[in-house]
């Protein structure tokens, strides 16, 4: 017996979201006995810009619920027209990414159906019944809980960064299934009256290396030095929650927690203690390498190598002799 | 008429401070509460609203709910002393266990049954112990009102609607719409003191405690038997590792060192 897997494709600027990606490989790659299929909620217009990377998504299905209401992202008109369709292809597992769309749609979505809702999974497991277990961060990271659901589909919302960014690139063409709803109740009294894109962040989480750096650099000039390091190197720099809050990064690069879960080949860690809440967003890592002159910070004994020193005064030495290296290069 | 606020409150343990028992369970005795501060902002913005629409309107009256076992009472009265007009408990063992989906069901009967001439909702997005931020979405949807998330601030306020900004992702937006309303903020205002008239009134004031036959509640969907999802396991993350310590090198030592990771790293990439 096979279990039906449903994804919830997100599209923003005509791409698909990356954390949508992410879950269809975890899908395909560890869930046994699966079909994985995907539904999206667009305009035709969306739909066709987005149409060859749906192509390679490597799943069987493809549902696209189509309309020119749904040129962009309104929380009752998706909910409704969602619950609708599940109501007649309900899926065993149903999947959606954790993005501030997805966690305003999911809630209201499995409230309409009346089904139990597991929000921010890090982890996604199947038990020898085929239900969903769906493991997420609770208590700000300082327990795990692993949920079950008894109502169908088993529904979860997915956090971006949990699983790896595998590239899908299948030639698997899926079957497509076209669907035009019935829309109608479109609520005059409710309207986005204007809307500032921020500036399109980078996706810097899906870095081979990241150099991040927190509360034991001392100063936000030593903070730079994170910086300038990653330029150096060609890897992306992340910070601390409390770097954050301190305003020496920006929030957009927030590891942990409350920020971004990344999963690079090697995590340098400059300066940063390891609260359970960073440590929640760096589990995925291949190698974390910690600079600290805490020997009793946490991240010491959580690293696979601890050095005892100065993070400052390391990264100072480290873009020194870069620089010098370069100079000689260019002799 | 009176235009009638409701504001969602809940008490959650201080997860700045959990402490442990020896089965890697939390220790719940000594552990302290406090209001959820996302609660906070959410009382906050209801003064906010209070504040503008109180040009137009003169009966404005904010009233704070919260579910949970009798002495969450004390988030209620914190509401009161900041400047709610009047509370009201939920509180039954029947409630004990509820998921989202049984606490959304249980506030939106409250909403039915004993405020049901609401104009506006306010929750907190996301209470700091189970971070899910499912209640308001869901709670909107059992009422079948519009939603609006991510809320940061208030644009402007009238009787026949309101604008609100929000912060998401990758946008700011500002949103308009009429009633009935339910925002959720993500607003955290741990600033918020009361003033001693705000003590006294929190003092004075006389809170509603409701069971779920007050409320004319199905139990099938309430407390642990209307909840669908159940924690099948928790465990505490151990991320410990057979860590390799580096001491007492120089700087420019331990710099070497790292810069060889890197290259290793590098290689390993290409191969």
């Amino acid at each position: 017996m096979s279990n039906k897997v449903l994804v919830y494709v997100e599209i923003n600027n005509n791409k698909i979201e990356k954390v949508s990606k992410e879950i269809i490989a975890k899908a395909s790659e560890s869930f046994v006995n699966s079909e994985v299929n995907a539904v999206l909620i667009s305009d035709e217009n969306t739909y066709e810009h987005v149409y060859n990377e749906l192509c390679g998504l490597n799943i069987s299905k493809l549902y696209v619920i189509v309309d020119k209401l749904f040129d962009s992202y309104n929380t009752c008109l998706f909910s409704d027209v969602l619950s609708n369709f599940l109501r007649e292809n309900t899926p065993d597992i149903f999947l959606i990414g954790a993005t501030t769309n997805g966690r305003d749609l999911a809630p209201r979505t499995a409230s309409n159906l009346d089904i139990g809702l597991t929000a921010d999974c890090t982890d996604l497991q199947i038990d020898e019944n085929g239900n969903l277990l769906a493991t997420r961060p609770t208590y700000g990271g300082k327990l795990l809980a692993t949920i079950v659901s008894r109502t169908k589909p088993n529904f979860a919302t997915v956090r971006s960064g949990a699983f790896a960014c595998t590239d899908l690139n299948s030639d698997k063409e899926p079957e497509i299934i076209k669907i035009n709803p019935n829309v109608n109740n479109i609520d005059a009294l409710f309207q986005v009256i204007s809307c500032k894109p921020k500036p399109q962040a980078e996706d810097w989480t899906c870095a081979e290396i990241i150099v991040s750096g927190g509360l034991g650099l001392n100063s936000k000039d030593n903070f730079d030095l994170i910086y300038k390091l990653s330029e150096l190197i060609g890897a992306k720099p992340a910070a601390t929650r409390a770097a954050v809050e301190l305003g020496w990064a920006p929030e957009s690069i927030q590891v942990g927690q409350t920020g971004s879960s990344v999963s690079p080949k090697l995590y340098l860690a400059f300066g940063i203690s390891g609260a359970m809440q960073h440590m929640v967003g760096i589990s995925n890592a291949d190698k974390i390498i910690a600079i600290n002159t805490n020997t009793n910070a946490p991240i010491m004994s959580q690293s696979d190598i601890a050095i005892v020193a100065d993070a400052a005064a390391v990264l100072k030495d480290m873009i020194e002799k870069l620089s010098v290296k370069s100079k000689q290069a260019h002799l | 008429m009176t235009f009638k606020i409701i504001v969602c409150v809940k008490q959650v343990p201080d997860t700045a401070d959990i402490k442990w028992t020896e089965h890697n369970t939390i220790n719940r005795e000594g552990l302290d509460s406090i209001i959820n501060p996302y609660d906070l902002g959410a009382i906050k913005l209801a003064q906010n609203f209070k504040l503008m629409l109180s040009r137009r309107l003169s009966n404005i009256e904010i009233i704070a709910v919260t579910m949970g076992p009798p002495q969450a009472q004390d988030v209620l009265k914190k509401a009161i002393s900041l400047g709610c007009d009047g509370a009201y408990m939920l509180s039954d063992k029947k409630f004990a266990c509820a998921d989202t989906l049984a606490t959304a069901y249980t506030l939106s009967q409250f909403v039915h049954i004993k405020v049901p001439d609401y104009k506006l909702i306010i929750c907190g997005q996301q209470a700091i112990d189970g971070d899910t931020a499912q209640t308001p979405s869901s709670m909107a949807e059992k009422l079948g009102i519009r939603q609006i998330t991510n809320v940061i601030g208030i644009k402007e306020v009238n009787e026949a609607y309101s604008i609100w900004s929000t912060d998401t992702t990758d946008s700011y937006q500002e949103i308009k719409s009429g009633y009935p309303l339910l925002v959720a903020t993500k607003l955290k205002d741990l600033d918020l003191l009361p003033n001693i008239n705000g003590y006294i009134k929190a003092h004075n004031t006389k809170i509603e405690i409701l069971s779920a036959e007050d409320l004319a509640l199905d139990s099938n969907k309430i407390g642990l038997k209307g909840s669908p999802t159940k924690v099948k396991t928790a465990f505490r993350p151990n991320y410990q590792k057979n860590t390799l310590v580096i001491d007492n090198q120089s700087n420019a030592d331990c710099a070497d060192f790292i810069l060889g990771e890197i290259e290793k790293c590098r290689i390993n990439n290409e191969q």
